[in-house]
Order: structure tokens, then sequence, then C-alpha cells
């Protein structure tokens, strides 16, 4: 909880969080310390460098691919990136004729344990509001133009599965190894508004 | 409910907008009412279908105007209330408190 | 229970699954037609409106899960299967769609009916 700066004058929205915790630690009902794992595991040990390396491993290893793609959930325990928020899993694959993209219209479900917590904007009215019925207007924001003929397949994420997107592996990529190959791989080509 | 949530179709929202190199967090009361989430749910019981109900049910211009963690902690607020774990005066007057600087 | 730090990383890992494990008959296979039925319940749902009176495809069946709509508001767990259907575009948002695109999105047994 080290600050280097002065704080700035606290919002009413952090001075209603600080009562609150305060109450709930008063109450013996939370232990601050809890919230700082909890934190400290989100902000720097879970995020999309896990899905990169579940990527790029299905993109070497082809067994690994099919069992990412039959039942993703296991798959993905193999390499250690289960748990909340990816507690049931599956993997879609990018191909020439299927691009998928991901979205949560009805609040702002995400795969926590491959992805880490979503970016404000997949959590926005704008996306959650477009991603639907204007995906290839949506792409487009992010720079990704597919052809007319690649089906854009929009996966709305309404219930209690979490949906990571299998990219392409980009050509000229034949030569790199897993590591080299994850490294590519970025958290917006996992929830499919770009391509790599 | 049909609710403001139900955002999928609507029309009017304008562009995406996304932050480049954005961090996890933007403030750290962020941090805290993220931590919320699993703490409170592990002391009082509520499942993850109540607390998104207690979402939904923000006044739909709030719903807008508001952030994610904002929303999170209505939820927090109305669960919790809903119990009768923290009751809404308690937490006015602790906020009170606090915004005349006390500990 | 009071979570405690020690206790984060454990439930970190394991997360709590909606999944049920139940032996209860699903309604719909891959393939089937189905119609989303028109309901506009005031309490919480996970059928978006966009949806009420589209028809589509069963796609996968993803098993059985925790009912939210009743899970909600303490009415009981109501386990249900839940599938993954498939819509076109067209379906959905009318002709000037794109004739190609598509939508998967995961609904339950209780906002279908065979089309």
């Amino acid at each position: 909880m080290a600050t280097t700066k002065p704080a700035p004058a606290e919002s009413e929205t952090a001075i209603r969080v600080r009562a609150l915790e305060s109450i709930l630690v008063e109450k013996g009902l939370i232990d601050p310390k809890a919230i700082d794992a909890l934190v400290d595991t989100f902000e720097h040990k879970v995020g999309p460098r896990n899905g990169a390396k579940v990527v790029a491993k299905a993109w070497v290893d082809p067994a690994y691919k099919q069992r990412l793609l039959t039942d993703a959930t296991a798959a993905i325990k193999e390499l250690g990136y289960s748990g909340m928020q990816g507690e049931d899993m599956l993997v879609v694959e990018n191909t020439d004729t299927v691009h998928n993209v991901i979205v949560c219209t009805l609040c702002s479900c995400y795969p926590w344990p491959t992805l880490g917590l979503p970016p404000v904007w997949y959590k926005s009215a704008p996306y959650r509001a477009r991603a639907v019925n204007d995906p290839r207007g949506v792409l487009k924001e992010f720079g990704t133009i597919l052809p007319d003929d690649v089906e854009v397949r929009v996966w709305d994420t309404t219930a209690e599965l979490r949906y990571l997107v299998l990219p392409q592996r980009p050509a000229g990529t034949e030569k790199l190894d897993e590591d080299a190959l994850a490294a590519l791989v970025t958290r917006d080509s996992m929830i499919g508004v770009t391509v790599l | 409910m049909n609710g403001i949530h139900d955002l999928g179709g609507m029309h009017g929202f304008g562009p995406i907008n996304p932050e480049p190199n954005e961090p996890v967090f933007h403030a750290e009361w962020e941090k805290r009412a993220f931590g919320f989430f699993v703490t409170t749910a592990a002391a009082t019981g509520f499942s993850v279908d109540e607390f998104r109900h207690a979402i939904e049910n923000l006044p739909p211009a709030e719903y807008l105007e508001t952030s994610y963690y904002e929303h999170w902690l209505h939820s927090f607020e109305t669960l919790l209330a809903r119990r009768g774990v923290v009751t809404k005066a308690e937490l006015d007057a602790r906020v009170a408190q606090l915004s005349q600087g006390g500990k | 229970m009071l979570l405690t730090p020690d206790l984060v990383p454990a439930v970190v890992a394991s997360g709590h699954s909606a999944r049920v494990d139940a032996k209860i008959a699903p309604r719909f296979a891959p393939g089937a037609k189905v119609r989303v039925r028109n309901l506009h319940p005031t309490g919480h749902t996970r059928l978006p409106g966009y949806l009420c009176g589209k028809t589509g495809t069963v796609a996968i069946a993803h098993g059985v899960f925790v009912f939210p709509d009743t899970n909600a508001h303490g009415l009981g767990e109501k386990p249900q299967h839940c599938y993954s259907i498939h819509f076109t575009a067209q379906e959905v948002w009318g002709p000037t769609a794109s004739a190609k695109d598509t939508l998967r999105v995961d609904l339950f047994d209780d906002y279908l009916d065979p089309a």
C-alpha cells in the first residue's frame, strides 16, 4: 500500500469505500489483508500473459490444441490458469472462414485466470451495446478489417461459461519457439477485437 | 428485468475509445472495492446472481453515469443492508465522520 | 466465513463453478431449432431482451448449471441445461445486418421453446 506521491483530494466514492471497509473490519467480517492479497494477485500475478501462454502452446502442440478445443477448462488447468471467473471455459478458434469476438452485453463477464481483469472499454456501454449488432464497426475501431466472406461470430457470454479466442498464428513465425510466440499474443486478440 | 444493463443492440453510445496502456486499477479505492467482492461474499454468502441483480436495480441514469466499481459499491451496500449487516444509516454516519477528517 | 489472506490463493485458484452435477434430461440436442420465449420478468434474468422471439439452432450443449433467475432471489438453484444458441445476424437484427455474420448466446432451458 506504499504511495510515492501525495494523494489527491479524496473523492466521495473513495470516502464511501473507506467507510464501508472500516465498518466491515470493525465487525470482524473482512480482513483487509485478504483484500491486499486479492488486489496483488490480480494486479501483478494474473493477466493476459497467462492466456498468451495457452495460445502459444496450442500453436506449437497439436495434441494440446485438440484438448483445448474439446475441454478448455481441463486443458487450461494443465498450465495452472484455472479458478475464479474461469471455472468453466470454452476456447473458440479463429480460422480463415470464422472470426470470433467475445462480449458480455448484460454485465462484464470475462475470463479472469487467462486474461486478468477486464479493461474499462470491455465493461463500457458502447462496446456492450455495439459488439452484438455492429461487430464490424467495432472491429474497425480497433483497426481490424475482415473480408466480407469471413463470418464474424459474436459470442454474448450471458451464462457462467467464460470464453477465450484462439487467434490465428501469424505468418512468418514458423521458426519462433513457444515463449517468443507467446510474446506476440495480445489481450485484444484473445477477446477477438484484433488479429495478429 | 428490462433494465438499462441490458445494453445489447442499443444505439447512440458512440465510439469505444480504448485507453492505451490501461492500468488494472485507476484509483486506490477501486482496489478496495474489487477486494470486497470475494471477502463480503465469503462473509455473508450472497451469490453472484444476487450481486448482479442489485447492480441492475441502479436507476438507469445513474447506471450510465457511474463506473464499474461504483456499480459494485452500490451492490455491496444493497446486499449488506438487505442482510442487516451494514445499514445505510450506519454507513452514512461513517461517511460523514470520515468526510470531516475523522479516522 | 472470514476470508483470511492465507486462504486467498486457494479461493482464487478454485473459484466456484455454477455447474451442477445432476442427472437432468436436456430438452434439446445440438442441431435442434429453438425459439426464444418472449419473457419480460421483473426480476433477474440472463436472457438479453434483443433475443426475445428469435429463432436459432442449438450449437453446443454446455450441461447443467444453476439457474440465475431463481438463484438471484433466494428461490433455489433450479438446475437446468444451458446451451450455446446460434443465431444469424439477420434473424436478430433484420435485413440490413450482414448475411454472413452470426451470434452465439448462452441460454437456459427455461428461455427456450422448440421451433
